[in-house]
């Protein structure tokens, strides 16, 4: 089989450095990081330094991943040989009985670590991680929470207990830890998201209202952020559906809050945009999007030619003659497959589908959310 | 109950789904193309979420677009399907009991698959899934005699092939689709791959090899 150099035309050099990427990173691209650190190793090793044990210990953690336990063997052998007696290479001997299932013998190393340095809270998370694999959530999450007591920064642990949560349905716990890391990390818009997501979970008018401000705040960090964008636009209308007197006004303003979801679709889906006669199935509908198209209609960003979509249209197809463009808003013979959220008898739904064209172009996206300011909570 | 009928597209998608995310639960949809009525036949899936499968929001979307989908290309949603990221655990979890009673709901016979990540192995004998079937509100283990998959040794045979060539990176579920929209969560490439791959002339190819 062709070595990875040779395939991608690269040097050890690169290699190297693509490994240290992802080991920054935390990548965990195990295949790739087995097929890349093996070949250094074999090949290169000499050249490589003092680097070669991090690469040891990046490769074997792979290893394991990937069920090469002589891969694993070789990289552990050479740590122990290089560094007897060090905590680090008996965790990583630890991890290896975990990967052969030998749970015991591996708490029983742990164990031995921790009487040695009871601080020690790599050997602490792997013991946790041994009752997580065991399928024991509830002890899991009780020994987390007690690690969590002593190490109250640790928001790798934070985000661990609250997928725990999250996967047991203990959505208000899960909330709490969520809540722990956007306080420490007020500029992630992950957390936010995330947060938001347990909120709409747990439901109820408040709960919707939180959720739809932590999505806003979400967008307002990251406004490329879809779960976001998604999830802004189904707790606004959970919210419209929930209050008293749906209106006309409340249709109009969802569908308003909708429009920046399609324009996101519009700018990313250049590929869309064929000429009728080559992508289209009998209906005229575009086979990828969903969205019925109608040709020689104005286009979203008519008179708007440096906006990026039209560039990215453009560019691709060389000029717009014969490309048609997506019809904002819903048109005679079809609906937006994004938009239908019409369930049974549901007036606001069925407002949604059948607005009118918005003859203004939509709102950018910042101003959609400023709007929203007022509502948004400091975190 | 009825019978149930698993189609060589379905599994492929539904066992390459389980092996691009080993380290995660993941889940999706079983479509199926033929009428109402009689034995359920699973024509294709759409995988859906590897992340936070017991969190709404993307569940829902992802159930709204497609139940709309299905209706512009007449499919129904008859089942769901979830391969556990515990290995040795592969029983229902309460998200996947309600998700199945919602599609229930809408259709009978809907079926319950759960992908049994122990089994999962290139040279298995039997497909590594578990089906239950609602019967009285509740979710009961469905009479193997009663589930078909038509070809299972080309079946397999096109799954590991997919695997070996890394081809299974190809696959974009739901979770997939929202951090990058321009993928296409449809998956019609892989689609036309598998379709390739099970033309009757590659089958042929395959079972001279086995026979070997």
């Amino acid at each position: 089989m062709a070595s990875v150099s040779e395939m991608y035309d690269v040097t050890w050099e690169e290699m190297r450095d693509k490994l240290r990427k992802w080991r920054e990173d935390n990548h965990r691209n195990s295949e790739q990081i087995v097929d890349v650190g093996e070949e250094l190793i074999n090949e290169h090793a000499s050249k490589l330094g003092d680097d070669i044990w991090i690469i040891y210990e990046q490769v074997m953690i792979a290893a394991l991943d990937c069920s090469r336990d002589d891969l694993a063997w070789t990289c552990l052998q050479e740590l122990k040989r290089q560094f007897p007696g060090s905590q680090r290479v008996k965790r990583l001997a630890g991890m290896r009985l975990e990967a052969l299932e030998k749970y015991e013998d591996a708490s029983k190393q742990y164990d031995s670590i921790l009487q040695d340095d009871p601080t020690n809270t790599a050997a602490r998370k792997r013991k946790i991680s041994i009752l997580k694999a065991q399928g024991k959530s509830a002890e899991a999450i009780r020994e987390l929470n007690e690690y969590l007591e002593q190490f109250v920064g640790d928001q790798e642990a934070w985000h661990e207990l609250s997928e725990l949560y999250i996967n047991e349905h203990d959505y208000g716990k899960a909330a709490f830890c969520l809540e722990e890391l956007m306080m420490t990390n007020p500029h992630n818009h992950l957390y936010c998201e995330q947060y938001a997501e347990v909120k709409y979970t747990q439901g109820g008018l408040e709960n919707l209202e939180l959720s739809r401000k932590y999505f806003a705040q979400a967008l307002k960090l990251n406004n490329r952020n879809m779960r976001a964008l998604f999830g802004l636009y189904m707790a606004c209308y959970c919210l419209c559906v929930a209050t008293i007197e749906p209106s006309f006004q409340k249709g109009q303003v969802n569908a308003w809050k909708s429009l920046p979801l399609q324009g996101l679709y519009f700018v990313s889906k250049p590929h869309c945009c064929q000429p009728q006669s080559e992508r289209h199935g009998e209906k005229g509908q575009c086979e990828v999007c969903y969205l019925g198209h109608q040709s020689n209609q104005p286009s979203l960003s008519a008179g708007r030619s440096r906006d990026k979509g039209e560039q990215m249209l453009r560019e691709g197809r060389g000029g717009d003659a014969g490309v048609h463009h997506h019809v904002l808003g819903p048109t005679p013979n079809s609906y937006t497959p994004l938009f239908y959220m019409a369930q049974q008898g549901s007036s606001v739904g069925s407002m949604l589908c059948n607005l009118p064209l918005q003859t203004r172009p939509p709102p950018p996206l910042p101003l959609l959310l400023d709007d929203l300011k007022q509502d948004c909570s400091p975190i | 109950m009825g019978e149930v009928e698993l189609s060589c597209l379905a599994y492929v998608k539904m066992y390459l789904h389980g092996c691009l995310f080993p380290r995660c639960s993941v889940n999706g949809l079983l479509l199926s193309s033929s009428p109402a009525g009689g034995a359920v036949c699973v024509t294709d899936c759409v995988p859906l979420l590897h992340s936070h499968l017991p969190l709404a929001p993307i569940t829902q979307l992802g159930l709204t677009q497609v139940d709309v989908w299905c209706a512009q290309t007449q499919q129904r949603i008859v089942g769901y399907y979830q391969a556990n990221a515990c290995v040795s655990d592969n029983s229902p979890t309460p998200c996947a009991l309600k998700i199945a009673d919602k599609i229930a709901e809408q259709c009978n016979n809907a079926v319950l698959l759960m992908i049994d990540g122990g089994k999962m192995s290139p040279d298995y004998r039997v497909p590594p899934i578990v089906m239950y079937e609602r019967k009285d509100t509740r979710w009961t283990l469905k009479d193997k005699h009663t589930i078909m998959l038509r070809q299972w040794e080309e079946t397999r045979e096109i799954a590991n092939q997919l695997l070996d060539s890394g081809d299974h990176s190809l696959l974009v579920d739901f979770d997939s689709h929202l951090d990058d929209i321009t993928r296409d969560w449809t998956n019609q490439k892989l689609n036309a791959k598998i379709a390739e791959l099970a033309s009757p002339a590659n089958v042929c190819t395959w079972m001279s090899r086995v026979e070997k």
